[in-house]
């Protein structure tokens, strides 16, 4: 092979972003959760994370993360399979894509406007002759915000699995004897699994984190791993507390791509690179 | 005399109201019996098995099966199942679980699961892979899992879309055998489409010989290959000589500017013909001892045979297939009998090729 | 294709509808000469001259133009190398590893990465502000650069290269000549996603960005929090059209580089 041939001095940028700007920082946040406030060693950060006020928001963050999965997941599953039937599939893809390239802020933005008192959608309550309803500030709102801004994240990987579904399954199914239904289930569930998880993977991370929409949708209250490490960092100054979570958020982290760690269906990719 | 099981009356299909991909097709399979589909890509074969296994609509016509029709009936009501060209072999399902697949569907009790799946896996001599991955089946063993799945289910007509384009030569051989044993044994109809002429010849009860969304020909494979109907069936089984020539009379034809014996007739006299002679059919002899006088442009050992491409004084080419050798440049005599020579009439359709056939006969009376 | 039929598109129109709701909705308040996002007094192009007046918003949408151009430019050349590194290592089990610790940084959330550098310049003694957004910038989005490039070097045929040294090629003109060109797509690829990323980043720049610095996302989060004026929606139309001119390009780009693939492959 000439492969090893080539000389290694390009290498050098890489591995100094490498050791600087991947390995550094995980050690560093281990690090400083050994430290309180004043800059002496300590247990405590650790000791405190297991009281109540960072398990329960553990919890939450957890609880808020599932839904915003699960419902991203029910929105963007059907959706991408409609999609890959559509006649112009890539251009329906790409319009899927385009709102995720506008800034975030400016669309969590249009959110705290459409959602306001005077808002819309509480001009359409009204109109209906309910009462106006606080729609901000609410989990709901929180939850939907979320969800929608995650959608295209989770439609890409599961369009991709499903347009890479070889048709021949499909017939194959339904020569079988199955129906739409079974062949979903028996089939294009279990073969577009990977891109499912892929999915997960992409939305249930972030979701742990978030903490610009807490604060701007959810009304400034800490209920996230995220709202809590930014709190910690940028308000408190406690650094030490605040990589104490970023820890346990990273092992999480860790846990949940172990669990949605995509295998090979039928090995045939692992042919390509040698 | 065995009833039809399928049946195609004038069915025409074609994509988005542009290109005619079957054109007017009839025709009856008998049960039992194993049929090929033959042609070159694009000639509307596999399009025919589509239509019997249901994934397609004919845009005109009927399909009967078992004397009911059956154009609306979805894929997966009909009593037909498919060995895939890719065998469509579930990936995500062990070899047990894709045998099953049909079964499962059907709700069939696990215990009658498990025996007819280890039966049927037994049937194609694959006892013992039920808990493999199809990952770790080579391309052999995946068409018979294939296989397997398909008469699993019982079905009155298994069909056959191009299944040993993927394996090698030799196991393609082999599978031959294989599949026409098993048929044998099983009693079934199997359709069975392929583009290769070897394969159709050696496996078939009837051959369809299809071009350009028609069939050119249907016939046992010694009808068509003995009596091929036009220049493109002579042309797509086997390898044959053909140059153009007139009936003199019945019985007698003209070619090269001399005239030959044969043994055809039912050709209105002075009509252009198509003359085709197969390679194996001609004789090398010493110059002036044939019925023609060639020259040897090259020679080819092949193995069984040599092969010859010779020319003649007017410049056509004779292909010749001997286990004699002869020596470039010579010229050298090429000899055949009467009913070697083969008349084709140009644009002649198949009933009446038949009925000029059944009157005057040919190779096959012999 | 089988078509679609009407549960199914009402379906999608509808999620169409609400991907794009929060869009139109700025951009239409954005001509309400009402000062704010309800009641829509009447269509005034006021805001958009706003936009051009207010100094400082424009710093600000400067910044965050320039330090994206940048870090792309940066992200992409080390990238470029960094895949390079990684196809032609020779042990599979140190490529794995790099290309496991390439990957942490994409699936780690913000949050920490922010929390992370922030320690990092901190103790490095980088003064918080324009240097450590663009270098925080470049560095997240590296690995991104990496994961594009890599698949095009990995479907490219190892002959190609032995074939260029064949011919008399030297190992530069092997990488001038054969790797970059066939890679291009990918490389394009990864500069606009860095382009993106950088763009739309806003967790991470908070934490970094000292007192005196300010891309647009930190802008518009502490406007929202505070009262946010419709300039804000002018300037979010805008850069709508903007972005969608860009993505129009990347597409654009993208389909050429397929062809010119397919070109190659034939």
């Amino acid at each position: 092979m000439n492969k090893s041939n080539f000389r290694p001095w390009y290498m050098i940028p890489y591995m100094i972003w490498i050791a600087f700007f991947v390995i550094a920082p995980i050690v560093l946040i281990f690090y400083y959760s050994f430290f309180d406030i004043t800059g002496a060693f300590t247990w405590t950060n650790y000791v405190d994370f297991f009281k109540s006020t960072y398990l329960i928001l553990t919890i939450n963050s957890f609880w808020y993360a599932f839904l915003i999965t699960f419902f991203t997941l029910l929105i963007a599953y059907p959706t991408a399979y409609f999609i890959t039937k559509t006649k112009h599939k890539q251009l329906w893809l790409l319009l899927v894509i385009v709102p995720s390239w506008i800034n975030l802020l400016l669309k969590t933005y249009a959110f705290i406007g459409i959602m306001g008192l005077h808002g819309p959608i509480n001009a359409f309550i009204t109109a209906l002759g309910f009462d106006q309803q606080q729609i901000l500030f609410t989990d709901f709102s929180f939850v939907f915000v979320a969800v929608y801004i995650f959608i295209p994240f989770m439609i890409l990987p599961i369009f991709n699995a499903l347009d890479q579904l070889n048709p021949s399954y499909l017939d194959a199914a339904k020569d079988l004897g199955a129906s739409g239904w079974t062949t979903f289930r028996k089939v294009i569930w279990p073969l577009t699994l990977n891109g499912v998880k892929s999915g997960v993977q992409v939305v249930f991370i972030p979701a742990l984190s978030l903490f610009m929409i807490t604060r701007l949708i959810a009304g400034n209250k800490v209920i996230t791993l995220g709202t809590a490490i930014e709190q910690q960092f940028l308000v408190t100054q406690n650094w030490g507390m605040g990589s104490t979570i970023a820890v346990f958020l990273i092992i999480f982290m860790f846990i949940i791509m172990r669990l949605t760690a995509t295998k090979e269906i039928g090995g045939k990719k692992h042919d390509k690179v040698k | 005399m065995t009833k039809p099981i399928i049946r195609f009356e004038h069915v025409s299909m074609n994509y988005n109201d542009s290109k005619l991909i079957l054109d007017d097709i009839s025709f009856e399979l008998e049960e039992g019996k194993f049929y090929t589909l033959l042609g070159p890509s694009g000639c509307g074969k596999t399009t025919i098995l589509r239509l019997i296994a249901g994934f397609m609509e004919p845009t005109q016509g009927d399909i009967y099966f078992d004397g009911e029709l059956v154009n609306n009936i979805p894929a997966n009501e009909r009593q037909v199942n498919t060995v895939f060209q890719d065998y469509a072999l579930f990936p995500h399902l062990n070899v047990f679980e894709n045998v099953a697949f049909g079964l499962r569907i059907k709700k069939v009790n696990n215990k009658e699961v498990t025996e007819r799946v280890l039966e049927a896996l037994k049937f194609v001599s694959l006892a013992g892979f039920e808990n493999r991955e199809i990952t770790e089946m080579s391309g052999g063993q995946r068409q018979r899992v294939a296989i397997a799945r398909a008469i699993v289910n019982d079905p009155k007509v298994i069909l056959l879309d191009e299944p040993l384009s993927a394996l090698d030569l030799k196991l393609r051989s082999e599978m031959q055998y294989e599949l026409r044993e098993l048929q044998q044994r099983l009693g079934k109809t199997f359709v069975f489409v392929t583009h290769d002429q070897e394969e159709a010849l050696a496996m078939s009860d009837e051959i369809f010989v299809m071009n350009e969304g028609k069939i050119q020909q249907s016939g046992t494979p010694l009808d068509i290959y003995d009596e091929p109907i036009n220049r493109f069936v002579a042309d797509f089984i086997g390898e044959s000589n053909i140059v153009e020539g007139r009936m003199v009379r019945d019985y007698l034809v003209e070619f090269n500017g001399k005239q030959f014996e044969c043994v055809d007739g039912g050709v209105k006299p002075n009509e252009k013909v198509d003359i085709i002679i197969r390679p194996e059919d001609l004789v090398i002899t010493t110059q002036g001892a044939g019925m023609i006088d060639v020259e040897v442009d090259t020679q080819l050992f092949r193995g069984v045979h040599y092969e010859l491409s010779t020319y003649d004084a007017d410049g056509n080419e004779w292909l010749v297939h001997s286990t004699k050798k002869a020596e470039v440049g010579e010229t050298i005599g090429l000899h055949f009998d009467p009913e070697d020579v083969h008349v084709m009439r140009l644009n002649e359709t198949e009933e009446a090729f038949d009925i000029r056939m059944e009157a005057y006969g040919g190779a096959e009376d012999e | 294709m089988t078509k679609l039929s009407k549960g199914p598109k009402i379906y999608l129109a509808f999620v169409f509808l609400i991907l794009y709701l929060p869009i139109f909705y700025l951009i239409f308040y954005s001509f309400n000469s009402g000062g704010k996002m309800s009641h829509f007094e009447s269509f005034t192009w006021e805001h958009y001259a706003a936009v051009f007046e207010d100094t400082r918003l424009l710093v600000i949408v400067l910044n965050t133009i320039i330090i994206a151009l940048f870090s792309a430019l940066i992200s992409t050349t080390i990238g470029t190398l960094g895949a390079l590194s990684i196809y032609f290592m020779k042990n599979k089990k140190a490529r794995e590893t790099v290309l496991s610790l390439n990957n942490i940084l994409i699936v780690s959330p913000d949050v920490i990465i922010g929390a992370s550098f922030l320690i990092l310049f901190t103790m490095l003694g980088v003064k918080l502000g324009f240097a450590s957004v663009l270098i925080s910038h470049a560095a997240f989005s590296i690995p991104i650069v990496v994961i594009m490039i890599l698949p095009k070097l990995f479907e490219m045929n190892t002959s190609l290269i032995d074939a260029a040294l064949d011919l008399g090629a030297t190992r530069k003109d092997v990488l001038k000549r054969v790797i970059l060109p066939y890679i291009q797509p990918g490389i394009f690829a990864g500069f606009f996603l860095a382009l993106t990323y950088s763009l739309d980043d806003f967790a991470v720049t908070f934490f970094v960005t000292g007192n005196g610095f300010s891309t647009l996302s930190v802008e518009i989060y502490s406007m929202a929090r505070t009262g946010v004026t419709l300039t804000i929606n002018a300037l979010s139309a805008i850069l709508f059209v903007v972005t969608i001119l860009l993505v129009v390009g990347y597409y654009f780009i993208s389909k050429r580089s397929k062809t010119s693939i397919a070109g190659v492959k034939r």
